[in-house]
């Protein structure tokens, strides 16, 4: 492994001095564990590594009748919080099934995020969220959808300066209807990088869906929003019938390819699948049935 | 770029100089010459290097050392059962027969320890999962399962 330098700043405007003075020759490192992996396979080469660990502003959740997570937040810590349990229970998933335990007491939210990889587990639960990242830079924070976040596999709207310091998740309880969710994953074995991952999230009006909000993961360049199939269950009764347009609708709205893990058939077929049954299980959750 | 490091090595207070781009297991292995610990992969996908950091499993493989200053760390040869015998997750190891070549053993009982920290009483789904980062190319696992089942009975003896 080449060499680099470690450094341990323990405030944002330390960090960002520290990253404008390296210019392009240093990496922010959360958890590392995307990150020294890539090292030491080579990958990249970084002359020095600035670690956010130290940084206190990056660290807590807290519950505001939303929820906001700092960006250094553990996947373990996501994965024991009982409000995350309770209220965010595609979230709950999508961590509990990251990884394995030596990773998830290391990575961190903000690393899958920045990370910026088709597969990051915690973008399909965030992106029918609706959340909003918290970006912070030398001339201050900008707030950004994560429906605006990802950019292609390992890109993201932030320049190289920039920190992601939360995640902020609206309160999605809504007063007037009952709002469910679910989050499902197809690996080659379990806890192992997604082949495809889909959420979703209904608000019932009584029979009648109100909000639907549908991603999936592993199927494109970047983690996607399924606007398509959303409209088509919006304003309906959902009925197998309507289930089975969604399917055939989501099937063609994803862009996946070929690779090691996967086809793109296999992906295009499964996540139609995980789509109809995510949507059942969120309906599942409306009427108390889990 | 060197740094002096101060940590806790299995209950003792250690300090050591170390190169800014060494993981915790090479300074485990080669500056304390704890060598329990072992490199598989070296890439935090078989566990082999699991240790204990403040109680949490972890990939030492994949730990830069430099952030292990002001912890405590806890590998393999920081297990110690009472009267100088067998940690009761070793016994149970070789009791169960859960240890064949023994490459995965050392990384395998870490992550026990830490599941069996915080859930003494685990049912097998909560095991499988417990071990879930650590592969084991010998036993199959069954005799694995067996092992934490029993070290979590002695424990609660
Ligand atoms: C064995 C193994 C299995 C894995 N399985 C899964 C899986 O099932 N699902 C999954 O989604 N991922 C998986 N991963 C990938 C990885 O663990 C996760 O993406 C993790 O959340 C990354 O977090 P981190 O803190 O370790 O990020 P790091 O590796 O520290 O950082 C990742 C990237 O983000 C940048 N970065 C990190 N934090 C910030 C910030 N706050 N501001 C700006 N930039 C930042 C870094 O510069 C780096 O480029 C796996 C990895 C391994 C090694
Ligand atoms: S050697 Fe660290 S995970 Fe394989
Ligand atoms: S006993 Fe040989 S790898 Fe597990």
């Amino acid at each position: 492994m080449k060499k680099f330098d470690y450094y341990q700043p323990e405030t944002l405007k330390e960090a960002f001095s520290l990253m404008e003075k390296f210019k392009g020759r240093a990496k922010y490192v959360a958890g590392g564990t995307d990150l020294i992996v890539r090292i030491k396979q080579k990958v990249i080469q970084p002359g020095a590594l600035i670690s956010l660990r130290g940084i206190d502003a990056l660290k807590s959740i807290r519950h505001n009748g939303g929820l906001s997570m700092g960006s250094m937040t553990l996947i373990r810590n996501m994965e024991r919080d009982a409000v995350i349990t309770r209220d965010y229970p595609a979230l709950k998933q999508a961590v509990s099934v990251l990884a394995n335990p030596q990773i998830r007491n290391v990575a961190t939210v903000g690393g899958n995020f920045c990370n910026s990889a088709p597969c990051a587990d915690c973008a399909p639960p965030l992106l029918v969220m609706e959340a909003i990242l918290m970006i912070d830079g030398p001339g201050g924070t900008r707030e950004v959808p994560v429906d605006d976040f990802f950019k292609g596999p390992g890109e993201n709207c932030m320049d190289s300066v920039e920190i992601l310091k939360a995640i902020k998740v609206p309160d999605i309880r809504n007063p007037k209807f009952k709002t469910g969710m679910a989050f499902l994953k197809t690996g080659r074995v379990a806890q192992d990088l997604a082949i495809a991952s889909a959420a979703a999230l209904v608000s019932m009006d009584g029979k009648i869906c109100r909000e639907c909000r549908l991603a999936a993961g592993s199927v494109g360049p970047i983690p996607l929003r399924l606007r398509r199939a959303e409209k088509l269950v919006k304003g309906e009764e959902i009925t197998p019938e309507l289930l089975e347009q969604v399917g055939k609708t989501v099937e063609q709205e994803v862009s996946p390819i070929t690779d090691i893990r996967s086809t793109e058939e296999y992906r295009r077929l499964v996540t139609g699948v995980m789509i109809r049954r995510g949507i059942g299980q969120a309906i599942g959750m409306v009427n108390g049935e889990l | 770029m060197k740094k002096t490091i101060n940590f806790i090595l299995n209950g003792h207070e250690v300090s050591a100089e170390v190169e800014s781009h060494k993981m915790l297991l090479q300074v485990l292995r080669d500056t304390f010459g704890l060598t329990g610990t072992k490199e598989g992969c070296g890439m935090g996908e078989c566990g082999a290097c699991t240790v204990l950091v403040d109680g949490m499993n972890i990939d030492s493989c994949i730990f830069p050392a430099f952030e292990v200053h002001g912890k405590s760390v806890t590998s393999i040869e920081g297990l110690l059962g009472e009267g100088n015998r067998l940690h009761s997750i070793q016994e149970s190891f070789v009791e169960k027969g859960g240890v064949q070549c023994g490459f995965c053993t050392p990384g395998m009982i870490m992550s026990a320890k830490a599941l069996l920290d915080e859930t003494p009483n685990p049912e097998d789904g909560e095991i499988r999962k417990g071990i879930s980062g650590n592969l084991c190319r010998c036993t199959g696992y069954v005799q694995i399962i067996e092992s934490v089942k029993d070290a979590a009975v002695r424990r609660t003896e």
